[in-house]
This record gives structure tokens, C-alpha cells and sequence, in this order.
């Protein structure tokens, strides 16, 4: 059974003059134990998806969708508040920097007793605190943060990113959940504590059998950790599928392009030579392409393209476009 | 080709006086020397902390140096000269968010550099902006639109627009391509490469990210708390690292880059 | 993407001609706005406009009620007071004291306190310290106080109280000022513009108070109506404007032995203040408002 099951999820922008749709149409599916990647640059409504998922969006985005399903509840049915319910309990997420969304005027052990789950403890209230205690300490060890005492003591701004990344990812596991979402986690971070990050993500989910919904800009990062990607550009499902299926024979042009400006496919091309590029820039909100969104950018754009192309699916490999590479292949 | 830029013994030093007994002293950047040639590009590379920023901010002249000179063409460059240093040596920063004045639109922001430092009437000076904005590949309406109207990568082409504008003849990237989606980092990178064909630039890029190092640069220089550790042509230092730091930092690199 | 004049129907403002529309959203704002400038007209053209001059006496009318009273006349529309000047003359009249004053007071302490804010920003150290805290004393003494030992000092008079006033407002000023200056040195425009080989003056001149223009303005209108308060406070006192003045706390001063056989000559100043608060309160609150949004837009 599908841990979660969107189809068709469209949000939009009500504004008074005309609404704005920032994500069309978008389907997502995730398995039990399934690390799967979302990428798109900026503009792609990735980050859009995610928190609509979890449930805090503002009141100016609508949200919709032909399907919403986790662990076969459908939760359109339900309003905000109680689809909010059912998914808080299982659903945890990690932001971008993690040292901003850590409260600074508290110690991190004071945030971590804060995070622990209450219908875990048992006992009188004295026992609890105790409890909370010992909870906190053992999250930092699952994270693999072995000195927790000179940890314990510290506030947010004296430990660098990966530490704090860490901590974050302690509090999400506080609540024992199914599912992780984790929005760029290691956006603004180096190499070597990316990697850290990474493996830790990675352990979690073979030891654990968590899900996790790695949202990148970055697609050449996120091959390396994840069973299945989709790709997103601009609001619009591009293409979704395993992960080698996407890297070895991307059938939208834009994943085309994705994996062409990346590192690994430029080692075959002569130093400073040039790149291959999309022509253009991402169209910002206010003048949205009608139709296919990648049009004025695509090189395989023709007339049929102003109308928006439906998903097809190949073995299991799904992508949305009218002149697809599949024949090339 | 000739040699461009030259920098001999360049150290900086800063004074923690914490208490006027007790002076320690916290070496940012130990005494480095190094030339580039024109149509070059040098790669600067290391962790947080290395001291590439305090490199790059030596060589444009926001800092004082310690010890060393730098020299361009043979002439060396004072310390604290602006206008001298200016015409010659230019800097895209990083964050795109706050390299542009928000209240200044785009033709204004391009003027004051030609103001400041050149003598063209206004009619030269409109004319040489509207060509500059052509070489970034942007609009000549676009002189009237303010930087909020842009998305991250046109500002980052805007910051690319005012450091060439003054006929520069070395350009410093500090971590400039590292903010940018991955799609237009590639349109920059190609961008960058045509200017540096066409006005015989040389590069000094910041970076952490070796992918784009190993693409773009001839000579690579490796920092770490402040100490060259390895210093060489791109191709033989990625293929064959000797040090141990240079190794780690293409073991981690690598590791993401291989696809299993 | 290429953006040329294809949508022509689109605006694209400057940055503070985009916080007047967002300013122009809010109806309440506008219309505190509309009274602020009513008030403004009357503070500039009053001796021109009004019926009768302030300090002219008819006795035959003293104590005259408005004119929706049954003994009242409608040639004073508002009543007159104990020496028979014309309530309605006084109050306009007063708008050019009262609150064409506290404009004037914030003006100069708004430009004091920048000037003294932009060098405490530019330097550093010991310096810059003791320009930043060494009007802080000020800050200490309430407003009233500090004007009663200037009064004291230098005799009483609108003049001596207005000093006491500018003095008063002149630290906040330093302090928002400096501290809005040194975060903006901080971002990289600033270091581009000095590497352009731009001098200090330029670069405060063209690349900072454009941008810290919004709160120095919202700061503005808090100390107006502070200052508006103050100068009707001192006038009820007796220290600021002294008797023939039509400031509306002299007035309210005047009117308040005979409150009770002539009420109209206390409601009506005290009515004349709190319209004029209000007004600039909803100016300010307006104006961070519209800050708010367009930031996080």
C-alpha cells in the first residue's frame, strides 16, 4: 500500500486580480521505506508541495487535489484542521539552514525536552522530567552525536551547521514518524558536512524503514541517496521514476538539461569549454508560459506545446511532455 | 602571455585586543605569493575558516594588507588607493540579495562607476551601459527597472555587468556561481568563458565546489586555516592530490559524484 | 526571460513609490492621512482664513455657547470664551501652534539626530560610542521635567519649551539612525560602491538613506505625536504658549475654572488634540504597516 498518494494537486494563489496557479497539477507517490527525491530549481513549487503536505500553508494558497491519500485515509475529505491531525503524528520535516530554526535564547537541551513526545512518558509529573531527559539524550545518540553532554549545554549560534542540522533531525525523530521531508537540507552547507548529513539520512531510513522526501535544486546530489526522483520545473510535473531509470535515459528535455549541467557529465567534455545550457530564465509567477511551462525554453517546442501535456508511463517511468526523448533511446 | 597579477609574501594578520595587556594576534592568511597570466583562471579552494575570503578581499582592496605587495603589470597597487585599484580589479560577491542597492535602478547602479571614475559625457556614458548590458545578455529597457524585479540569476549577471563595465583586467568570483540554480550557473559559466575570451580576463574564482573548479580553472590553489597546502595546475592536482587535505576534499566530493 | 514594454498595463514603481500603495491600501490609513493634510493646510494658511483674529476681544458676546445652542449665534460658530474671542478662530489658529509647531520640533531633531547618527555610524570605537550614548542622559529625564528646568533656567515662553521638546526627541533619532546606517555598511552595495572608489559622504548620500528613509519617517510620526501631546501639556501648565496664545493647551487652561457654566470652552480644544493624535497615529501606524508588507512581499 502507498504510504502517501497525491494525484493532481494543484495550489493556487487567490489574489484579487487573477489567480495564479504556483503548482499544477503535480502527482507524488511514496512507498514504505522509499527515499524518494524531489528536484527543481527555485520557482519549481517544490518547496510549495511539501508544506502543503504537512499542512501550513497560509490562508492565501488553496490547495487541491484529485487524490490525497495517506495510509489509505483520503484526506480531502476532512478539513484543514483534522487532515492537520492525522498527518502531524506521522509526519516529521527538516528546513534549510538549521541553525535559524533553532530557537537561539534556549539551550539545546532545553529545545530537545521541549520536542519529546508526551504520550511517550509514564509515571508521576517528577518522573517525567526525568524522562524527558533521558529521551533527549538518547534522540542525540540515534543521530550519532556521542558526546551529548558538551552538546547539551551549548546554544544554537556556538555549533557549526552540521551540528545544528543534526539536532533538527533529533527533534523530527522525536515523534517517531513514517514519513521525513526534508527541504534542502544541506543547501547551505559544505561538502564534507553535506556528506555527513547524507549518510545519516541514509542509515535512518535502512535502519528505521523511514520514508524520506529529499527536496534538492541540486538532481546530480541526490542520485547518489535515492531509490526514486521526481522532477518538477516551474509548478508542472516534469518526469518521476527510479533513479536510474532518470539518469541513464531521462525522457523529458529538461531532466535532459538537469543532468547535462551537472559535474559528472562535464568530466568528459575539454576544460573550459562550453556548457550545455537551456537558453532563458524560470518565468516568475506573474507571467507563467500557458500550457507546457518549459516552452519558450525547451529546444523541441512546437505549436502543440501551448496546450499542457498529460502524464504518460513507461514501465513505470512517468513523465509529462509532447516530444519526449523516449524514442531516442 | 604576460603575467597579470603578481602577489608576493601577502599575510594578514588581525589584533584581537581583547584586554590592552593582553594582545594576541590571529593570523588569517599566512604570507602567500602566486602570479596569474591573462586569460587565466585561478581556483581557490578550501573549507570555511581557510581564509579565501580574507584572499579576496586583500587583492580588491577592501582590507589592509599585513605584509606583501600585489602588483598588476608590473606597477604595485597601494593599499587603501580606490580609484587607482578600481579600473583594474573588480569583485562579484556572493549574495545576490544585497549586492544591489535596492533603491537605485539599474542604469543609476552602472553609472556610478563611470561617474567616479571615468571622464565620458552622459551620452558616452548611456551608450557604453546600454553595450554592457547587451554583453550580459540582458535588455537595454532594463536600465530603468529597479534590482527587486530580477530573479537571482539576472542579478548576479547585473553584478557581472558593473564589474566589467570598467574595462577590468582581472575579475575576483567570491562563491558567486554557488547560489545559483544549476541551469543557470551553466548560462554564467558560458558567459563568463565568452568575456574571457573576448576581453582577455583573468579570473580569480572562490569555490568550494569542484565540479566547477575542475571545469573552469588552469591553476588551482588549495587553502586551510590560513596556509597554501597545494598549489598547480587543475589537472594535476584532481587527478593526483599529495596532500592529505586536498585528498579528503576530493574524496568527499567524489563520493557524491559517483553514481552507484 | 526577456522583459520588455510587451505588458505595457504593468507598473513597475520604485521601491517607495511601492510603499505609497501599499500605504494607499488601508482605508482607515487614508483617511487619517486625509486629516493629517486638512490639518497641515490649516496649521500653513490659518491667519488667512480665519472669521475673526484670535486675540480679538467682543465683549458683548462673552461666553457665548456654539451656535447649536438655543442662546448661541451663528456669527461665532463655536462660542466664545471669558474675554469673548471666537472659539473657532482660536482652534484654527491653534493648529498652526500646536500642531504646526511639533512639525517643525520634529524636524529639526529628525535632522540633529541624523547628523549626529550618520557620524556615530561612520566611526568606530571610542568615538562613535560616545556620540551614539551621550545625549542617553536625555533619554532619562521625563519630557515635562527636563522642560520645567529649562523654564526654569530660561523663563517661561513657547520658544524655551520647544528647545526643551527638540532636546528630548533628538537621542531616539541617534539611535535608530546609527543603527540603521551600520546595518546597511554591512551589505555588499555598500562595499561595491566604496570600491568604486565612491567617498563616505557619497556613499550615505546615495546607497544608505534611500534605505533607511522608511524608519526614519515611521520614527517621525511616533515623535509627532509625542511632541504634539508635549507642547499642549506644557501650554495646560502654563509653561510653553502663555495666555493671549491660542494654543490648545493654553485654551484648555483658560477654560478650565469655568468648566462648568461653560463647558464648550474645554471639550472643544481637548476634542482639537485628540484629533490631531489620532490622525498622526494613524499616519504612523499606516506607514509601518505598509513597511511590514512590503518586506516580507
Amino acid at each position: 500500500m502507498n504510504l502517501l498518494d497525491i494525484r493532481n494537486l494543484s495550489i493556487e494563489l487567490k489574489s484579487a486580480t487573477n489567480p495564479i496557479l504556483a503548482v499544477d497539477r503535480v502527482s507524488l507517490t511514496m512507498k514504505e521505506g522509499e527515499v524518494r527525491g524531489l528536484v527543481g530549481e527555485s520557482g519549481s513549487g517544490k518547496s510549495l508541495l511539501a508544506q502543503a503536505i504537512v499542512g501550513v500553508l497560509d490562508d492565501k494558497w488553496q490547495v487541491d487535489a484529485d487524490r490525497f491519500h495517506w495510509r489509505g485515509n483520503d484526506l480531502m475529505r476532512l478539513s484543514l484542521d483534522e487532515r492537520k491531525a492525522i498527518i502531524s503524528k506521522d509526519v516529521a520535516m527538516i528546513f534549510q539552514e538549521p541553525m535559524a530554526c533553532l530557537d537561539p535564547t534556549m539551550t539545546i537541551e532545553e529545545q530537545l525536552t521541549e520536542a519529546v513526545d508526551c504520550d511517550q512518558l509514564s509515571g508521576f509529573f517528577w518522573q517525567k522530567n526525568q524522562q524527558r531527559k533521558e529521551n533527549a539524550i538518547s534522540l542525540l545518540h540515534k543521530v550519532g552525536i556521542k558526546q551529548h553532554k558538551v552538546c547539551l549545554k551549548k546554544y544554537p549560534h556556538q555549533l557549526n551547521e552540521a551540528l545544528c542540522q543534526r539536532i533538527m533531525i533529533a527533534m523530527a525523530l522525536a515523534k517517531r514518524p513514517i514519513l521525513l521531508i526534508a527541504d534542502e537540507p544541506t543547501a547551505a552547507m559544505e561538502s564534507t558536512n553535506q556528506g555527513q548529513i547524507f549518510r545519516l539520512l541514509a542509515s535512518l531510513n535502512q535502519l528505521k524503514n523511514m520514508s524520506i522526501l529529499l527536496i534538492s535544486h541540486d538532481l546530480e546530489n541526490v542520485t547518489h541517496w535515492t531509490n526514486t526522483i521526481t522532477v518538477m520545473y516551474s509548478g508542472q510535473f516534469v518526469e518521476a521514476g527510479t533513479t536510474k531509470q532518470i539518469f541513464e535515459q531521462p525522457f523529458h528535455p529538461y531532466t535532459r538539461a538537469l543532468i547535462d549541467s551537472s559535474p559528472k557529465a562535464n568530466m568528459s567534455l575539454p576544460a573550459k569549454s562550453r556548457l550545455m545550457a537551456l537558453p532563458g530564465s524560470i518565468p516568475i509567477l506573474q507571467h507563467l508560459p500557458i500550457g507546457c511551462r518549459l516552452g519558450p525554453r525547451c529546444p523541441r517546442a512546437q505549436q502543440e506545446c501551448v496546450i499542457a501535456p498529460k502524464v504518460q508511463n513507461y514501465h513505470g517511468h512517468q513523465f509529462s511532455c509532447h516530444f519526449s526523448l523516449k524514442g531516442s533511446y | 602571455m604576460p603575467t597579470l597579477l603578481q602577489v608576493s609574501n601577502l599575510s594578514k594578520s588581525f589584533k584581537l585586543s581583547r584586554n590592552w595587556f593582553n594582545r594576541k594576534v590571529f593570523t588569517a592568511l599566512d604570507p602567500i605569493s602566486f602570479e596569474v597570466k591573462a586569460h587565466q583562471t585561478l581556483a581557490i579552494v578550501g573549507e570555511t575558516g581557510s581564509g579565501k575570503s580574507t584572499l579576496a578581499k586583500l587583492l580588491v582592496g577592501a582590507e589592509l594588507p599585513t605584509t606583501g605587495n600585489i602588483k598588476l603589470n608590473g606597477q604595485t597597487l597601494q593599499p587603501g588607493n580606490f580609484k587607482q585599484r578600481c579600473q583594474h580589479v573588480r569583485m562579484i560577491f556572493q549574495d545576490s540579495g544585497t549586492t544591489l542597492n535596492p533603491s537605485l535602478t539599474i542604469g543609476q547602479l552602472l553609472n556610478e562607476p563611470l561617474l567616479l571614475n571615468t571622464d565620458l559625457t552622459e551620452d558616452a556614458r548611456h551608450l557604453l551601459i546600454r553595450e554592457t548590458l547587451q554583453k550580459v545578455g540582458l535588455l537595454a529597457d532594463h536600465m530603468n527597472f529597479y534590482p527587486h524585479m530580477f530573479s537571482g540569476g539576472q542579478k548576479q549577471r547585473i553584478s557581472l555587468a558593473r564589474a566589467i563595465i570598467l574595462q577590468p583586467q582581472v575579475i575576483i568570483l567570491d562563491e558567486a556561481l554557488a547560489s545559483l540554480d544549476p541551469s543557470l550557473r551553466s548560462q554564467m559559466i558560458n558567459l563568463l568563458l565568452d568575456l574571457q575570451q573576448q576581453m582577455g580576463l583573468a579570473y580569480i574564482l572562490i569555490s568550494h565546489n569542484l565540479g566547477i573548479v575542475r571545469h573552469f580553472s588552469d591553476k588551482i590553489m588549495v587553502l586551510s586555516q590560513g596556509q597554501v597546502m597545494e598549489m598547480g595546475e587543475t589537472s594535476d592536482i584532481l587527478n593526483d592530490p599529495k596532500h592529505q587535505y586536498t585528498k579528503k576534499l576530493i574524496m568527499n566530493q567524489r563520493f557524491q559524484l559517483l553514481h552507484r | 526571460m526577456a522583459r520588455d514594454k510587451i505588458y505595457l498595463e504593468e507598473e513597475f514603481p520604485s521601491p517607495l513609490l511601492q510603499l505609497w500603495h501599499n500605504f494607499k491600501e488601508t482605508p482607515v490609513v487614508m483617511l487619517g492621512f486625509g486629516c493629517f493634510v486638512f490639518l497641515t493646510i490649516l496649521a500653513l494658511f490659518s491667519p488667512l482664513i480665519t472669521p475673526y483674529a484670535s486675540v480679538e476681544n467682543h465683549l458683548d458676546f462673552l461666553l457665548l455657547p456654539p451656535a447649536w445652542h438655543n442662546d448661541g449665534n451663528v456669527s461665532f460658530l463655536l462660542g466664545t470664551d471669558n474675554l469673548g474671542r471666537d472659539m473657532l478662530s482660536r482652534l484654527m489658529h491653534g493648529t498652526s501652534l500646536t500642531f504646526g509647531l511639533s512639525f517643525v520640533v520634529v524636524l529639526i531633531s529628525l535632522v540633529i539626530g541624523v547628523v549626529i547618527g550618520s557620524f556615530s555610524a561612520l566611526t568606530s570605537g571610542i568615538k562613535s560610542s560616545f556620540l551614539n550614548h551621550f545625549l542617553d542622559v536625555i533619554l532619562s529625564i521625563p519630557s515635562l521635567l527636563l522642560a520645567i528646568v529649562i523654564v526654569a533656567i530660561l523663563g517661561t515662553g513657547l520658544n524655551n519649551t520647544l528647545w526643551a521638546i527638540i532636546m528630548v526627541l533628538i537621542p531616539q533619532f541617534v539611535h535608530i539612525t546609527r543603527n540603521a546606517v551600520t546595518e546597511e555598511f554591512r551589505k555588499d552595495y555598500v562595499l561595491a560602491s566604496r570600491l568604486d572608489g565612491a567617498s563616505s559622504l557619497r556613499i550615505l548620500y546615495h546607497s544608505v538613506f534611500p534605505n533607511i528613509l522608511e524608519k526614519l519617517i515611521s520614527q517621525a510620526t511616533l515623535a509627532q505625536s509625542s511632541a504634539i501631546l508635549d507642547i499642549a501639556a506644557l501650554g495646560f501648565l502654563g509653561l510653553g504658549a502663555q495666555i493671549p496664545m491660542a494654543e490648545w493647551g493654553a485654551m484648555l487652561k483658560n477654560g478650565i475654572d469655568l468648566f462648568y457654566i461653560a463647558p464648550w470652552t474645554v471639550y472643544l480644544p481637548g476634542l482639537a488634540i485628540l484629533f490631531a493624535v489620532v490622525a498622526t497615529n494613524l499616519v504612523g501606524e499606516g506607514m509601518r504597516h505598509a513597511l511590514k508588507v512590503s518586506k516580507e512581499a
